[in-house]
């Protein structure tokens, strides 16, 4: 070992080393005292030890005097310097060992909560295969340029954001959505950096790479989140800018009155707002590490805070609650042909972005071709293939906002929408179509009447299936005696046999976009603190409007994670009851710690004026307390 | 030391360290003040929690080197972020 590498271990343990040397002096003084007498030896080795491990602490401590910042350390140097000059070399020694190896130990523990993101990151791989000029180059990953292609090998990972263009693969996303199942990929599918190829190999053609990746993105803002101050963090600090500066007064003061230093001093070292302050923080910053690794995105201390007094949680149907993937279950003529029903309700349809319009033309295009009737001729357009049958244009047409749509085609009005929609028009539903309509609605589907020039031509009934996981999320927040509200825009039925479905406790039905928002307010005016779980695209108004808006399926969305305060990274509504209860053993966790923390104090303090404390009993409770806070903490981790 | 170092405005360059041994949320307070007291530096953010270090400085006064050292000096190890 030569003198370089000495010299680098010493800087890189440092603290190691010098609590260590502070320790055995303070043990070898502390004995020479106690069994031979040679009381000056002592008091010189003492000394030793309270120099050696206190030099790091006093400059520090300078350095807190000279910026105006009192901190702990400026108290551990008074009291320890006042201890040696009232001649009490053993407590001397004694408060600055057991600051210096309390420190340490905090510091490392500290360590693991501040390397659970990196290790995320450190799921991307360095390097990149790509092909440049035509052949196999192997080059850093972060160096990769938009748009080249990078080769994936099966059970490699995947170095850059991007999307397939060859290859076909299970890839597992974990790093990135927290999902465990991996997810299927092919041609024009997105995948991550980070993210783990486990069958085929894959051709990616990248579109972020280096510090520009979903991956990274996601770890900017988990640390910003972390970094975040929460309200009880905040007053905490507040609190603490006066409590330093206020326990040196009491020292002072209480030596004035009673003339007994060490009761002084014993003030100043059990004074120290250790676990007051670095509790909740711990607390926090390891909830955020955790829902991070579980592919929850906290916004924040403040929101998680907010999120741990959750007792209602309200869903949106469409996509939340459902897999958001309307299709068609049924078409009915009534007196036509369903072939006509299905064309001209998507013609009518087709300049319209609402998902129930994409069910009906995509339903149209799937019919069979044979069955064309005369007012649909085959176009030979870019849309058109020889088994999909095209959907011409509407001359022109209207969305009625939540009602349904008014087109004009071949010199027919064509109206496809809901009940409200055909009452505000005064057309007529005779009973038996009301009758079948009612039967669709009560099996969960939504229906639209298809009405041309004034009288019901059909109906056409649509179907969005239920995420498997929706009713056991339902269940698992109500065990955890959380209520829960279904809100959507379907009718009355529909939205009942879909609650009854899922086991929801309540539902509001027919809602426009904007009633959504209300009915949250609503809730909130009787005292509820409410979650709202929506796509974070479509629901951005309800989601702001909750105490609590969880965005679902983030990952690749930014907007969604700017209205939100909770983002699942995945579709993967189970998340759901694992952030509340994250949420909750948070909250419960911060009171934890304060408690704690307040209650040292007060029996540090009761035992200083009652003398039973002294200097060096009263550190080495001290620091106990703050080693048990960021214990207590870090349980948040393994939550 | 490989730091990464983003480009924001003409004068001003930023750069991020990472401290992983913070005991206390008054030591990165400490080494927060510490790091503005170097030559060119114009802003700076030390965060306990995640031990995560930005700095802002203008390029054509500071010397990078001198914002480790300046750590090193609180008693604490940088590391590049």
């Amino acid at each position: 070992m030569n003198a370089q590498t000495i010299t680098q271990y010493y800087r890189k343990n440092r603290k190691a080393i010098v609590t260590a040397s502070s320790g055995l002096l303070y043990g070898g003084g502390w004995s020479l005292g106690h069994f031979t007498g040679f009381d000056t030896a002592s008091a010189g080795i003492l000394i030793l030890a309270a120099i050696i491990g206190g030099y790091d602490i006093a400059k520090t401590a300078y350095y807190e005097v000279t910026n105006r910042t009192l901190g702990i350390k400026t108290l551990v140097t008074l009291a320890a310097i006042g201890a040696i000059v009232i001649g009490e070399y053993w407590e001397a020694a004694a408060v600055v060992f057991l600051f210096s190896l309390g420190s340490y130990l905090e510091g490392r523990t500290m360590r693991k909560t501040r390397t659970a993101l990196q290790e995320l990151l450190e799921m991307t791989p360095d390097t990149a295969t790509i092909r440049r000029d035509g052949d196999l180059q192997e080059v850093p990953a972060r160096d990769v340029e938009e748009g080249e292609v990078v080769i994936v090998k099966p059970g490699g990972k995947i170095p850059v954001d991007g999307s397939v263009v060859d290859g076909e693969s299970a890839v597992n996303q974990a790093p990135v959505t927290g999902e465990s199942a991996p997810v299927h990929k092919a041609d024009g599918d997105e995948v991550y950096a980070g993210t783990v190829n486990q069958e085929g190999a894959l051709e990616v053609r990248t579109t972020g790479a280096g510090s520009d990746t979903t991956l990274e993105r996601i770890i900017r803002r988990v640390e910003e989140a972390q970094e975040a101050q929460s309200p009880t963090e905040s007053l905490i600090d507040r609190f603490a800018k006066y409590y330093t500066p206020a326990v040196i007064v009491l020292a002072i003061g209480a030596y004035a009155v009673t003339q007994n230093a060490i009761l002084s001093l014993t003030l100043l070292v059990i004074g120290c707002p250790g676990a007051l302050v670095i509790g909740p923080p711990v607390s926090i910053v390891s909830a955020i590490g955790n829902a991070a690794r579980s592919g929850v995105l906290m916004k924040g201390g403040e929101h998680l805070e907010r999120a741990g007094k959750i007792d209602l949680v309200a869903f949106d149907k469409t996509g939340t609650l459902t897999k958001g993937e309307t299709t068609v279950a049924d078409v009915e003529g009534f007196g036509v042909d369903d072939d006509e029903v299905i064309s001209l309700a998507a013609t009518a349809e087709k300049k319209s972005e609402h998902h129930l319009a994409d069910a009906i033309v995509d339903a149209a295009r799937d019919r069979p071709t044979a069955a064309t009737d005369g007012g649909t001729a085959i176009a030979h357009s870019d849309a058109a293939s020889a088994e999909h049958r095209s959907v011409p244009d509407p001359d022109d047409f209207d969305v009625v906002a939540g009602k349904g749509v008014v087109a004009h085609t071949d010199g027919h009005e064509v109206v496809v929408g809901n009940r409200a929609l055909l009452d505000d028009r005064s057309i007529d539903i005779p009973d038996h179509i009301a009758e079948y309509v009612r039967g669709r609605e009560e099996r969960g589907e939504t229906v639209v009447h298809v009405v041309r020039d004034g009288s019901i031509i059909g109906v056409i009934a649509m179907r969005d299936e239920l995420r498997e996981a929706a009713p056991g999320v339902v269940a698992a927040l109500q065990d955890a005696g959380i209520e829960t509200v279904m809100l959507t825009g379907d009718n009355e039925r529909t939205a009942s046999a879909v609650a009854g479905e899922v086991g929801i406790d309540e539902y509001r039905a027919e809602l426009l976009p904007e009633d959504k928002q209300t009915v949250i307010e609503e809730y909130q005016a009787d005292g509820h603190v409410v979650a709202m779980v929506g796509d974070g695209i479509n629901d951005a108004p309800s989601l702001a409007t909750a105490d609590v808006g969880i965005a679902m399926g983030a990952a690749g969305t930014d907007t969604a994670i700017e209205t939100a305060d909770m983002a699942l990274m995945a579709d993967d509504l189970e998340r759901i009851p694992y952030a509340v209860a994250l949420s909750k053993a948070t909250r419960w966790n911060v009171l934890e710690n304060v408690g704690l923390a307040v209650l040292t104090v007060t029996v540090l303090l009761a035992g200083v004026l009652t003398s039973y404390v002294t200097l060096a009993a009263g550190m080495l409770v001290h620091e106990a307390s703050v080693l048990l806070v960021i214990l207590n903490g870090m349980r948040l981790l393994r939550h | 030391m490989a730091v990464r170092v983003l480009r924001r405005t003409v004068m001003n360059e930023t750069t991020q360290l990472r401290v992983m041994d913070f005991d206390c949320p008054t030591c990165a307070s400490t080494v927060e003040r510490a790091l503005s007291n170097v030559d060119g530096v114009q802003n700076v953010e030390v965060h306990y929690t995640t031990g995560r270090v930005e700095i802002e400085y203008d390029d054509d006064v500071a010397d990078p080197d001198a914002f480790a050292q300046a750590i090193e000096n609180q008693g604490y190890t940088p590391q590049p972020a």
